[in-house]
This record gives structure tokens, sequence and C-alpha cells, in this order.
């Protein structure tokens, strides 16, 4: 899905709040008033009840209130975000907030940062519709204008008379009367919730151990099932295998053999590689048939490929950028500078594994899934089972990570297929070595950029030709334009008169997928990088450099500037160190990262800080804010150093944490946050936007520091 | 066969060279210890083995007869948090938490042994893999466990 795909698809979503649009919708509103409830005020009032207000606002009897969100929590805190909006609005306090998972009718596609920018609106207009709904019905109750009352805490009072009622003493009697189309919404000198640092609401769990990840659902008379694909990406199965020792199934599912037992260490053990030794003779006994074309599905043909593209590649149209007469100002520029970087096949990298639980009935399915697109899940039910997707429901559990990995059916659809066999509930998993050696991976890609320069180093022209796998192509969503792989090439931030953008697309069928700022987490590499290498050829301070291509931006040069500053740029870097810095805008928000670097030995790099100046407009929750851009810059920093899956013959390289690097604690740099909040209302996400400017930043500190460019990630 | 986790003696029909990480799981039902890698690098899996952080992905549990194992599950007590878990909270650590149970069990341990780690200390006694980048956090959570001045 593209940006304006999950954007056009909240926007719809959220466009309207009356009961017609909830009911008829496929996808969902957010906490859209259903008024489904038609509860008795008096059964309300008895000891325990609970009155669903609204299609995802349930006021319990103990006064506190839980929101339904139609998201993926997966670590950036959307699900504390978005009901702190409701909060806000409905006058409680933070301690009363309770959070669930809403139905898939009510969900969306988790992806773009869109989570709390888009629905940030939305969820507070619910929560004052509620705030609302509750007050007239307290003003009823008590005999009184509603316009004589106020709330706060979850308790409604009045001017006129001494009396009080708490939401759980009206919301039965709330939930009978239609929503405001309109409510009054709390002004921002106002706010309480939104803007402090709530504390998540998901985090207790995770520190007790009770919080479930989707690997951890448990159902009756459910069984266990593991996976192993053809080892060759696309291979499938030349015989179904015989039944392993302890096992009660083995599926061929053509491309995956699966075997199902009562608990998961029997087929964990069967399909992993490198876990024992006891089922290496079954396992290696298994028959693959290998792919057409498989020998186009190695890294080196890939390159090659890539390269001829980047030379004699005819470009797909539209063009994505193109402004004034970027080609002929390069060839005239007096200086010029040209280079081409190129990025890995990435592996997504969560801790939890693929996995889905289904169960399935006649004319009914329940799944229970860590899915960023439960929408899609009921889809893909719905498509093998032959199961009305109305009778499909799914419970987004806690995910244990998605980086966009979770956003893919793939092991949806084989829970599906080996649920239909076995008829009873099934929990299928992948061993980690078939996660990571069975991703849709992060693109591959080439990109290659020019600036033309005038006598004096200003540039003139920006060229950028992104040659590179894409996923939409390969689902059939696009053409051949470019779309998402051009993001972060398109509407580069520098003033520069003449540009020109073109997307050649490598037509390679090794799977990929969104990574965690997708097309940002190629580009911004290749022109942050370009920007400092043409700055050398200017003669300029890379900073300064950038300061004057930035005139007038307000938003961008508040982000440089203070990043610069975090770092201590102007005073330089002590003996042996070296500063980089890079910018990355995109999702709404602006972000520029500074680092320190030293070379204790070759082969070696040690990050020493990193300083990140983000602008998101507005900081819904600072301490989420913050902890986003420390995750996103590890995280960067592990892909850039070490991140890469390579293919000989369609078999990928990567299987396990022992050829899969991540950064660990001690490696990682002391990392320090700034936020510049230059929005009035304006949102912008932060789930991705720290990630781009790693690469970049990374490169040009190696740079200043020993004379050698980096081109190609990662760097070891 | 009979194992002791969290001071329970759990009574386990499987076969004996089940990993424990399985038989937590499947058996008992506690989920908090997490399967990550299976090959004992990324410490998800990690519980305490007479007070020592291991990894239960490969520990079989016919070798776990005789010891006392706690699991995150354990960590609290009648439901009060340890000081170390409620320091996770006051730092908001976990992200999407999935390795924090192994992280925690390591975090306890040093906590318990050593009134005042190091940085050097913490980063040798967290060997955990984190793909959320949470590494600060949990510095801060174990400097705030023990009195010393968070680092921001």
């Amino acid at each position: 899905m593209t940006e304006q795909m999950i954007k056009n698809e909240t926007e719809s979503v959220n466009s309207g709040f009356s009961r017609r649009s909830f009911m008829a919708g496929s996808a969902g509103a957010v906490l859209a008033f259903t008024l489904e409830s038609s509860m008795p005020g008096s059964v309300a009032q008895a000891a325990g009840a609970a009155t669903k207000i609204g299609g995802n606002l349930t006021i319990n009897a103990d006064n506190t209130v839980t929101v339904a969100f139609g998201g993926a929590e997966m670590g950036q805190g959307i699900m504390t975000g978005l009901a702190q909006c409701v909060a806000e609005e409905l006058m409680v306090d933070w301690t009363q907030v309770r959070t669930e998972s809403a139905p898939w009718t009510q969900s969306y596609i988790t992806g773009g940062s869109f989570g709390v920018r888009a629905n940030f609106l939305a969820m507070r207009t619910a929560g004052a519709q509620a705030r609302d709904m509750l007050i007239a019905a307290a003003a009823t109750s008590m005999g009184v204008a509603p316009s004589s009352c106020s709330a706060s805490a979850g308790v409604i009072s009045n001017t006129v008379n001494s009396q009080t009622r708490t939401y759980a003493s009206v919301a039965a009697a709330a939930a009978l009367l239609t929503a405001p189309a309109s409510p009054a919404l709390t002004p921002k000198a106002n706010w309480r919730i939104i803007g402090t640092r709530a504390n998540r609401t998901d985090i207790r769990g995770k520190v007790d151990g009770s919080a479930i990840f989707g690997l951890d659902v448990q159902v009756p008379g459910m069984v266990y099932a593991a996976v192993r694909h053809s080892p060759a990406i696309g291979g499938t199965l030349a015989a179904t295998p015989k039944l392993p020792t302890g096992a009660t199934h083995v599926i061929n599912l053509g491309n995956a053999v699966a075997v199902v037992a009562a608990n998961s260490w029997i087929p964990l053990d069967y399909c992993a590689i490198g876990i024992s030794s006891t089922s290496s003779t079954w396992r290696d006994g298994i028959k693959w048939t290998a792919p057409a074309g498989a020998a186009a599905m190695t890294s080196a043909a890939i390159l090659t490929t890539a390269n001829t593209l980047m030379a004699s590649g005819t470009p797909g149209t539209p063009l994505p950028e193109n402004i004034g007469t970027a080609s002929a100002t390069y060839t005239a520029a007096p200086k010029k500078f040209e280079g081409t970087y190129q990025v890995p096949f990435l592996p997504h990298v969560m801790m939890e594994v693929p996995n889905c639980t289904v169960s399935l009935s006649a004319n009914s399915a329940e799944v229970w899934v860590p899915t960023q697109a439960a929408g899609w899940v009921a889809a893909t039910v719905s498509s093998l089972t032959g199961i009305p997707a109305a009778n499909v429901t799914v419970h987004i559990t806690l995910l244990g990570g998605g980086f966009g990995r979770k956003i893919e059916q793939d092991f949806v659809a084989e829970a599906v297929k080996v649920a239909k066999v076995v008829g009873k509930p099934v929990k299928l998993f992948w061993p980690r070595d078939e996660d990571f050696s069975h991703d849709q991976y992060r693109p591959f890609g080439l990109i290659r950029v020019r600036l033309g320069m005038n006598a004096s180093g200003t540039p003139t022209s920006f060229q950028a030709r992104n040659v590179s796998v894409s996923p939409l192509f390969q689902r059939g969503w696009i053409g051949a334009t470019g779309n998402d792989n051009v993001d972060g090439l398109v509407g580069t931030p520098y003033n520069i008169p003449n540009k020109l953008v073109e997307f050649v697309r490598h037509p390679s069928t090794i799977p990929v997928g969104f990574w965690r700022s997708v097309g940002e987490s190629m580009n911004c590499f290749a022109v942050e990088s370009a920007i400092d290498e043409a700055a050398l050829v200017a003669g300029q301070d890379p900073v300064a450099f950038r300061r004057a291509l930035l005139a007038g931006k307000t938003r961008e040069l508040a982000v440089l500037n203070a990043a610069a500053s975090m770092i201590g740029w102007d005073a330089g870097a002590p003996t042996g160190h070296a500063y980089g810095i890079a910018l990355a805008t995109g999702f709404g928000s602006l972000a520029c990262l500074a680092v320190e670097v030293s070379q204790p030995a070759a082969g070696s790099l040690t990050i020493h800080r990193a300083c990140m100046a983000v602008d998101p407009g507005m900081a819904v929750n600072p301490t989420q804010v913050e902890a986003q851009m420390q995750g996103g810059i590890i995280q960067g920093l592990t892909s850039s150093l070490w991140g890469k899956t390579t293919f000989t013959n369609g078999k990928a390289s990567t299987s396990n944490f022992n050829n899969v690097r991540l950064m660990k604690m001690s490696e990682a740099p002391a990392i320090q946050v700034q936020i510049i909040e230059s929005g009035a209302e304006f949102l912008g996400g932060i789930g991705e936007v720290a990630v781009p400017p790693v690469a970049p930043a990374l490169a040009n500190a190696y740079a200043r520091l020993n004379g050698t460019r980096v081109r190609t990630l990662p760097f070891f | 066969m009979t194992i002791n986790v969290n001071g329970v003696a759990r009574t386990v029909d499987v076969d004996p060279a089940t990993p424990l990480l399985w038989v937590l799981r499947d058996v008992l039902g506690l989920t908090g210890t997490k399967y990550g890698c299976g090959i004992e690098i990324c410490n998800a899996c990690n519980v305490w083995i007479d007070g020592s952080a291991e990894k239960s992905c490969h520990l079989l549990i016919k070798d776990v007869l005789t010891v006392k194992i706690v699991t995150v599950e354990g960590l609290a007590t009648n439901g009060v948090l340890s000081k170390i878990q409620q320091a996770f909270i006051d730092e908001q650590t976990p992200q999407c938490g999935y390795c924090q149970s192994g992280v925690l069990m390591r975090a306890a341990k040093l906590v318990s042994g050593n009134a005042k780690p190091t940085d050097a200390q913490i980063d040798s006694a967290i060997a955990n893999l984190c793909a959320c980048g949470t590494y600060p956090r949990i510095r801060a959570a174990i400097k705030r466990a023990t009195g010393q001045a968070a680092v921001k």
C-alpha cells in the first residue's frame, strides 16, 4: 500500500460519524458511535455492568473507560496516543483510561506513520461526542439544563443544585441519545492529556509477563504447526514427506511443508535449522523442485541487471518529478557531482516470528494474529474458506515488532490452509530461520544522484534515478511509475531550481515489501550522502551548504541548526573523531541527525553520540516521540552497519541471529533527542522518520573521519 | 516429572527431551518467556535457574527437575512489582515488549547482586537483543532501580 492509499482509506474511514456511514463502511470507523447499546439504565447501574456507549468506547461500572482502537500496537505507542486524544475530550483522568483492540471492521492498516496523525481529530471528536451525550443524560437525571453542567474526572456536576452523576451511572441513558454532529473540541491551551508524558497503557503487561502477543495465544483444543519453505524462493515441494515422529500431520502447502503436533516443540524441531540435530534427517530428506529462473535470483546477477538499467533503462512515466531543465543544466554546469549508491535487500528482523492462530467453523472463523492489516486478514480467511468476511472475527494481538512485515498475509494464509486440513484450532508459526530466509525484504536498489553547481558551488540542478525492485508492482498495484520507491527523492526540501527524478523498475522476483520508512530508507541515504559529497566539491562545510539551500525553510533550518548545535558542529569533533549530519523529511515530520564516530581499528566503527532534532509538528506524547527516535536510530545503525540479505539461486543468506547482527546494548551510542514543535495543531508521524537519516549521517561522518566514502550499504 | 516454577511444584507429562521454554509456554501457560532464536543467542527466553539467568530454549526439562526455576511471572510478589519492574514502567522502557521478559530476568539478576552497577557492568549483563532499540531506557531503568542518576 502506498502512503496515499493508507491516507485515502483513513480519511474515508473518518470522513463522517453518522451511524449510516459506520454501519455501511467496510473499512470501519474510529470510535464511530453506533449507539448499539440499548441496555436499560437500571440494568447499567447494577454492580459489574459496563455500558458500551459507542462502537469503540465502553464506560465501565467502576467509572473507568475502555477505548478500543483499530490499529496495531507494535511498540510505537499508538494505542496510548489515540486514547490520550479520546480522554482529553471525554474529561476523564488518564488513570481512568484502559485500552483494547477493536473488531477488524473498525480497523485500519497501520503503516505510513499515519496511526495518530490521521486519527487525531476523529478520536478527539469521538471523545467529545461521548462527553456531550453523557452530560445530556446526566442533566436529565439531575433535572437541570445541560448548559449548567460540566464534567471532570468522569463526574458530572451542575451549577443549579448540589447533585452529581458519575459517567457509569448515566452511561446507559447516554448511549440511547443521538451523537452531536459537531461537539466543541477543547482548545489547545486547555489540554490536560494531549501533549503530556502519559504512561503507556500496554507497559504493565510487558513487564509482568501477562501481555499477549500472537505467539502467546492459547485456544482450547488447539494444536501447533510450524512450516518449512523451499530453501530457494519460489521452489515447490516435490513430494509430501513422511510424517515426522510425534507429529499428527504433515501437510503439503505447495511452496512449503507444515508439520502439526500437540505442542510447539515437535514441529519447530523438525522445521528449524540449527535448533537441534534430531530433525535433520527428516528435514534434509525433503525434496524440492527448484523454481524457474532460479539463477536470476542471485545477487551478482541482480546487481548486473541494475547496473544495465541504471545506464540504459527507460524510466517509467509519468516522471515522478520534473521541474525545469535539470539535465541540460547539469550538462552545462561548471561544477558537478555524480554518485551512485547501493542499498541491499533488508530483512525486517522482528523479535516475534510470523504467526497466526485460526479456528474454523462451518460458516464462521476466529483468528488471533499480530497484524498491521486486520481487514486484509478477514479477506484472506474469506477467500480461502468461502466464509463471508462479516463472519470472520479477527483479534489483533500485540505485535512483537512489525516494521512493515506484519502487514503481509503469507503466514495468515498458511494458518488457514492448515486449519482446514486439521479440523481443529491451529497456531501456526515460523521458525526463526524461516523468517529471515523468507521475508518480504526492503528492496535492493541503486540510486544515482547528479548535482550541477554554478561557479561558486551553489547547486542549480538535482537529478536522481532510482533502479529498484517495486513492492507495489509485485502486488500488481502499479505500473512503472515508482511510487513508494521514490519517496525521499521527490520533493526534496532544498531550493534547487531544476529537479528531475526517474524510476526504472528492476524486474527481480525476490519478494519485497514495506520496511520501516519504505522508500525513504533507500533514498535518504543517496540524497543526503550526495549533498555532503557535493559540498566537498563546492569546498563548503556540509551544514553551511545545507543552510544556504534551505533559505526560507524555517522548519528544516530549525532541525538542522538544532542537531548541529547539539553535536557541537561549529566547535568541531575531538581529535580522532568526526561528525556527520543528515536531514530527513517524510511522514509529515522532519528529522535531522548528527552523529559522532571514531574508528579504533580497521573494520570497526564506534558511534559515540547521536543527536536528533525532530519536528513532528506537535508531540501528542513527548516520551513516545523520544522513544521512537531512540529506537529508530538504533535500528538505522543496525541496518546501516550490518543489514543485508543476499541470494544464491533464490536461497537467502540470512537465517538466524548467527548471521543477522543486531546492535547490542554495549554498542549503542548515547542518544540525545530535541523535539521542536512547529505546528499549531499540525501533526506528523513519528514511527519511521528517525530511520532514514541514520545511514547518510553515518556515511558522512565516516567520510570526514578517514576520507573514505561509503556508497554501498551495509558498511560491514 | 515435576519441576519447581516460581516456588510451585508443577507436574508435567512431556517428552523428557523437551526444552524448558516450550514446557513453560505450551504446558504451563507461562507465556511471558519468549521464543526468539532457538539457538541461544537472543536471550528472549531467559529464566532463572537457581538464581542464575539461563536460556530456556536449550535447557531440557529432564535436566531441570531439581532446580528452582523463576520466570518473569515470578518477579512480582503477590501482584506487587519488583523494583526493577517498576523502574521499567517509570522509564517507559518497553516498546513492542517482546524481548523485555528476557531483559528483565537479566536486569533483575544484575540489580539483586550489585547495588550500583556501572555502565560497563550493565553493558555486560544485558546481552539481550532488542530490535526496537530500547537500550537507552533499559539503562535508565537499571540506574533508577539502583538509585543512580538517570542518564538522559
